[in-house]
């Protein structure tokens, strides 16, 4: 025990498994993913930027019912809710603050129309103080430009609802 | 109540006390096991036609509505039995059948009683795959929105139209399925006290139409507050959304407004945010007005006051403020106006006749409870179109009235009353005074009472009619009556006669005599001593200044006028702006900016309103309340409390290092500490007037106070288009 | 123009005076050795990220220029176009003057140093306490720069590292004494002559523990992991150099890097034999295998240069008393003990190689 003990330490054994640890490692296959030109594989449930989605016959999904707002731990998201011209409950704004937001998905989760989802989209920026702000106009043009995307990931996703 | 009346009951294996011919629910609800329900309402009578309470009790070969079975010696109850829940899923699930699932639309989401016990029975997935039933959505004015298809039957709407409200506006069309709760004809819901239904209804099918879709109950705090438009102080709950009232709802007070609130109490704070709503103070220099910081503004009114003081003498100055103002603000109102040397202070200003008022009750009031109100046996009201008055006081009247009391009516009009009316002494070709007169004179003939000598004159001319036997002799057999003053009774130019021929009536037949009065707080505001004649807790001023009647016939050369729009809240006001315009300098602390005011004012200072404001309300039932503001101030206004206390340190009056709301109430209590609030009605007076229009005494419901007249849903009933245009919201559209 | 030939650039040579042509020839030597030798600092840098990087299962740096081969310029011209801030209550003058203090020395060192047979810049015979003088010297600019900035980080780096060199000077000292013992000679290329023979001629083998310990203290030394408490990034920030940027930051990297090659060379010359082949005495001594020259001096500095970078990327950063501990109560009297040894060895002429 005790000679053992002397053994390791003169003969700096463990320091020896340390390095040869890392030696081996050195010649392991490397994971980098070359970033830009390569990506790695995405899930039709990824969390990106957010979206509004509409009906196909164009009517907004939202019915302003501020379940996405009660739920969002980081309170990223604002609503105001009014009667709009046909008597319907709409949202008359609706902003998302992409500073606050921590992309936990619970809005889309709580959302009973599937209004509010979140695409796919993370490679953005913002140049300006208050481009964080996603406003219901542009989360409408966001869910416009990329519906054939978001429909195709709730049905690959809807299986397992 | 006798022993024998005790009874024990059985529930869930504890042993519980009950009452002989209370029903099941009643005891459980007083140990604090819930029963789930919809259809019972404790204010109601019972339909037990939800079925939701079922519960088991043994030997009962069915699970029993809790609500509609009476207590029984030793009976045993299982409230979450398997089988009283299976009782009770399936009545859910009977219930949920129709019910849309609309939840993320309906602005009772979160506060539904359906919702919540739904989540307790319901079943996860619905077996029902048929269409559901639609039914038509029916307009009930401009206070309450319908969604007709989520309504499940448990008619508390139509009891309440039956039960409280005296009128059935609401009923039940149809069986089965197609059962519809609707107006029978095209027809909105006007009854004052319409909007409780908003609160009684357990889904959202009956809901509050201002408050529409504007927000949701869990993201709004709930802050209790008292009601700020009549006498009584209803208590209630402001629920704002940052900073934004967007309701109010009762506050239950078994004392005051027991579970209900008048439409006008409930709806009157969309009148704070009306388009001419002041926005920051403004000044009037050369003529121009402009907006300016409240620094300038305070220093411009102490400027102003203190130079009329020095050039004209402070006699100079009058002062004149809402009784609907909170205490605090009428204590520093009359300290700061007392301190610049003026007497000329008065809160009572649509009264006219202030003959004998030396003999004003320090707390004008009712002089009872409004419990005490509802035991009455027999009631005569005098002036006063009650419903509209005090809506809350009615419920009580129509209360002891249905209850059995005779209740008489004095009034210029035949105004509706939705109870059975002992007698009705209609004025239109007469006055009051003649009326009361052959009352007394009635009175007087029976007990064989010598009449005093200043009535001798008006009870000469009195006719003694069959309706005035009718009356005094159930005045008289009565065991508790009361003569209650109505406010057209106060407004009246002959109102020292009134309470004079009342006080007389009254101790004739041994009736109590009580008064309803103006705006909020008239008792706080003369126990804080805006009056000319008394200072602060009641006792008398040395030099008795103006009253508000001669002021507004002859306004000094400053004014100080406080959350009052002259021309509309004062009594005599033709010619009003005029007189003011011609004043040296007008300050007029007001919620609102109105054409008018730009024409006489010289500065306006921006106040809160009572929902912006902290202070306190003594009701005519001799309450005090306090209260404190719930929404965030608009604008640049400040409560009134401060703007006082400020304006007293730039005039260097002593007594305003007030720092909190709180603070004042307690400089007030301090003072009025010894004074209790006495009612005495003995007094000179006024002469006699003929040819007056009573009616045109009567304030029309929607139209008592400047928030009110801003109150657009208000505006938009039955009762609120009778209110001149002028007070009309400028976003009215 | 003029025609320039070897002829009229000999007589153009000839024309300058004698000391001119010295100080000119001398500054030549200098740059010959000096600028590989930053370029050298340059491409460890990157050497150093490429090495960790394959050991941490990344490929590092491959952006710039072909497989990153440009990362280093990159790096540098950043640092230099970053703007030099001075703390408000640092005292400026020593602020600015540390870096250079500590860059100095780490390249005036490399003076004595024979890079292959025949070329030193300056053959003096007390070249080991010139650089054991210079070494040390180095650490004035860590202690200046920590006091300079007048912050708690900074200065706590600054104490860790003079108590560090303290501690460690001692051993390093003790293990040269042995080196000094066995040739004979303080000059640098005498000891490495004095090694020539075999592989195990070299002084590795008779001063092996010696050997360990001086390159372990230079490891601690250049304040590199697992002994560069003096940074402590976890703990003190970044210690002494906390509060520089751009210039002065790039100064310290420079001086830390440079200081790595001459910890490494050194070790090679003094323990392996510097420029001598390791095939001497195996092959003939005609192969070319066999000959000594730069090459095996610079694959030698190379070995120790990629323990350095092994080291970093294996060891986790020593405790402060676990590094004052090893530094006295190990090292020194291993150092003393084996210095007997030797002694012994000697006084018995003990072969191959004190006979």
């Amino acid at each position: 025990m005790r000679i053992g003990y002397l053994y390791k330490t003169l003969f700096l054994s463990e320091l020896r498994a340390g390095l040869g640890v890392t030696w081996r490692n050195l010649f392991r296959p490397k994971f980098t993913i070359q970033y830009p030109e390569e990506k790695t594989p995405q899930s039709p449930r990824f969390r990106g930027l957010h979206a509004q989605r509409r009906y196909p016959n164009g009517e907004e999904r939202c019915i302003a019912c501020k379940l996405c707002e009660a739920v969002c731990p980081a309170l990223a998201i604002t609503i105001e809710s009014e009667v709009a011209a046909d008597g319907t409950r709409r949202t008359k704004r609706y902003d998302i603050d992409l500073f606050k937001c921590i992309f936990c998905g619970f809005c889309e989760e709580a959302c009973p129309v599937d209004a509010i989802v979140e695409t796919r989209i993370h490679e953005y920026h913002m140049e300006r103080r208050g481009e964080n702000i996603l406003t219901k106009d542009k989360l409408l043009a966001i869910g416009d430009k990329y519906e054939a995307m978001i429909a195709a990931d709730k049905a690959a996703d809807a299986e397992y609802r | 109540m006798s022993n024998d009346d005790q009874l024990e009951i059985e529930v869930n294996g504890v042993t519980l006390p009950a009452r002989k011919g209370q029903m099941l629910i009643e005891a459980t609800d007083a140990a604090g096991i819930y029963i789930p329900r919809f259809c019972y309402h404790e204010k109601l009578s019972i339909a037990a036609n939800c079925r939701m309470c079922l519960v088991e009790v043994e030997k009962a070969p069915k699970p029993l509505p809790a609500c509609a079975t009476p207590v029984m010696d030793g009976m045993k109850v299982f409230t979450a039995s398997a089988r009283a829940i299976s009782a009770q899923k399936a009545t859910m699930e009977f219930l949920l059948i129709n019910h849309p699932l609309d939840c993320p639309i309906c602005d009772q989401g979160g506060e539904c009683e359906l919702q919540d016990l739904a989540m307790g029975y319901g079943r996860g997935v619905s077996r029902y795959s048929e269409r559901k039933r639609v039914v038509r959505d029916k307009n009930l004015g401009p206070l309450i929105s319908t969604d007709m298809t989520r309504c499940i039957h448990c008619t508390r709407c139509v009891r309440f139209g039956q039960e409280i409200a005296g009128i059935q506006e609401l009923g039940t069309t149809g069986r089965g399925e197609h059962t519809q709760i609707g107006t029978y004809v095209e027809k909105s819901v006007d009854h004052e006290m319409s909007g409780n239904i908003i609160d009684l209804c357990p889904v959202g099918a009956l809901n509050n139409k201002p408050y529409r879709f504007s927000a949701r109950a869990w993201e709004m705090t709930q802050h209790a507050s008292v009601a700020a438009h009549d006498c009584v102080g209803s208590n209630m709950f402001a629920h704002v959304y940052n900073g934004i009232a967007k309701r109010i709802v009762p506050q239950p007070n078994e004392a005051i407004n027991e579970t209900w609130l008048s439409d006008r109490d409930r709806f009157s704070f969309e009148g704070i945010y009306a388009a001419d709503r002041l926005q920051s103070p403004r000044i009037r220099i050369d003529g121009e007005w402009r907006d300016c910081g409240w620094d300038e503004a305070l220093s411009a009114v102490a400027e102003g006051l203190k130079g009329i003081a020095a050039d004209h003498g402070p006699e100079q100055i009058s002062g004149l403020i809402s009784p609907s103002a909170t205490s605090e603000e009428h204590f520093l109102f009359a300290r700061l106006l007392r301190g610049l040397g003026s007497v000329n202070i008065d809160h009572r200003i649509r009264r006219v006749d202030f003959h004998g008022q030396e003999a004003d009750p320090v707390a004008p009031g009712l002089g009872m409870t409004l419990a005490d109100l509802e035991a009455q046996q027999a009631l005569l009201v005098v002036g006063s179109d009650l419903r509209q008055e005090v809506p809350i006081a009615a419920h009580r009247v129509r209360k002891a009235a249905v209850a059995g009391a005779d209740v008489f009516f004095v009034n210029p009009g035949n105004y509706e009353y939705l109870f059975p009316v002992a007698g009705y002494l209609d004025t239109t070709s007469s006055s009051i005074i003649d009326e009361l007169a052959g009352l007394v004179r009635a009175a007087f003939a029976r007990t064989e009472t010598r009449p005093d000598a200043n009535l001798a004159e008006v009870l000469a001319a009195a006719e003694v009619r069959p309706e005035h036997e009718a009356a005094v002799a159930k005045l008289i057999a009565a065991e508790r009556a009361t003569v209650l003053l109505g406010l057209i009774a106060g407004r009246h130019p002959g109102y020292s006669r009134i309470r004079m021929l009342a006080a007389a009536l009254a101790a004739a037949t041994g009736a109590q005599v009580g008064s309803l009065t103006e705006g909020a707080n008239s008792g706080g505001a003369a126990m804080a001593g805006t009056l000319p004649h008394r200072i602060c807790g009641g006792a008398a001023a040395e030099t008795t200044g103006l009253n508000a009647a001669e002021i507004i016939a002859a306004p000094t050369r400053g004014m100080v006028l406080m959350g009052i729009e002259p021309e509309l809240d004062c009594a005599n006001a033709e010619g009003l702006l005029e007189r003011l315009a011609d004043t040296l300098f007008c300050v007029v602390v007001t919620p609102f900016a109105t054409p008018a005011m730009e024409t006489y004012a010289s500065v306006l200072l921006p106040v809160g309103t009572f929902a912006e404001t902290a202070g306190s309300y003594l009701n005519a039932a001799g309450e005090q309340q306090e209260f404190s503001g719930f929404a965030t101030p608009v604008g640049a206004a400040r409560p009134g409390w401060k703007i006082l206390r400020v304006l007293g340190n730039l005039c260097a009056v002593d007594g305003f290092d007030y720092v909190s709301a709180a603070e004042v109430t307690q400089a007030l209590a301090a003072v009025c500490e010894d004074s209790e609030p006495s009612i005495e009605n003995t007094g000179q007076l006024a002469p006699a007037v003929a040819g007056f229009d009573e009616g045109g005494l009567r304030v029309p419901i929607y139209a008592v106070d400047a928030v009110v007249r801003r109150a657009r849903s208000l505006q938009l009933t039955k009762w609120g288009e009778s209110v001149p245009d002028i007070s009309k919201p400028a976003d009215a559209a | 123009m003029i025609e320039l030939t070897t002829a009229s650039i000999a007589s153009m040579w000839a024309a300058v005076p004698a000391a001119i042509q010295d100080t000119l020839l001398i500054t030549l030597r200098i740059l010959v050795v000096l600028v590989p030798l930053i370029l050298a600092v340059a491409y460890l840098t990157y050497a150093e990220r490429k090495v960790i990087g394959y050991i941490q299962n990344r490929i590092g740096p491959n952006r710039v220029g072909p497989k990153g081969l440009l990362q280093p310029f990159a790096d540098v011209i950043k640092l230099l176009l970053k703007e030099v801030v001075i703390p408000s209550n640092a005292n400026r003058a020593l602020f600015v003057v540390a870096p250079l203090l500590t860059l100095t020395p780490a390249f005036a060192a490399w003076a004595v140093i024979p890079l292959f047979p025949g070329f030193v810049l300056a053959d003096i015979n007390a070249a080991l306490l010139y650089v054991l003088a210079l070494t040390s010297l180095g650490v004035y600019g860590v202690i200046l720069a920590g006091w300079a900035t007048n912050s708690k980080y900074a200065f706590l780096g600054a104490m860790r590292s003079a108590a560090q060199i303290v501690a460690y000077e001692i051993a390093m000292g003790f293990a040269l004494v042995g080196v000094v013992m066995a040739s004979g000679s303080l000059n640098l290329g005498e000891i490495i002559e004095g090694q020539r023979g075999s592989v195990l001629h070299w002084y590795w083998l008779p001063l092996l523990p010696l050997f360990m310990i001086y390159f372990i203290s230079g490891v601690a030394e250049t304040n590199r992991a697992p002994f560069d408490v003096a940074e402590g990034e976890s703990e003190i920030v970044a210690g002494f150099h906390v509060e520089y940027a751009g210039v002065g930051f790039a100064l310290f990297f420079l001086a830390e890097y440079a200081n790595m090659i001459l910890i490494s060379a050194l070790t090679a010359i003094l323990f392996l034999g510097g420029w001598l082949s390791p095939f001497e005495g195996i092959l003939g001594a005609d192969n070319i295998l066999a000959r000594p020259g730069f090459f095996w001096f610079a694959l030698k500095t190379s070995v120790f240069l990629f323990l350095f970078l092994w080291f970093r990327a294996t060891f986790p950063r020593y405790r402060y008393d676990q590094i004052m501990r090893l530094g006295w109560k190990v090292f020194i009297p291993l150092t003393l003990v084996w210095i007997f040894v030797e002694g012994a060895m000697i006084a018995f002429d003990i072969g191959p190689w004190f006979d």
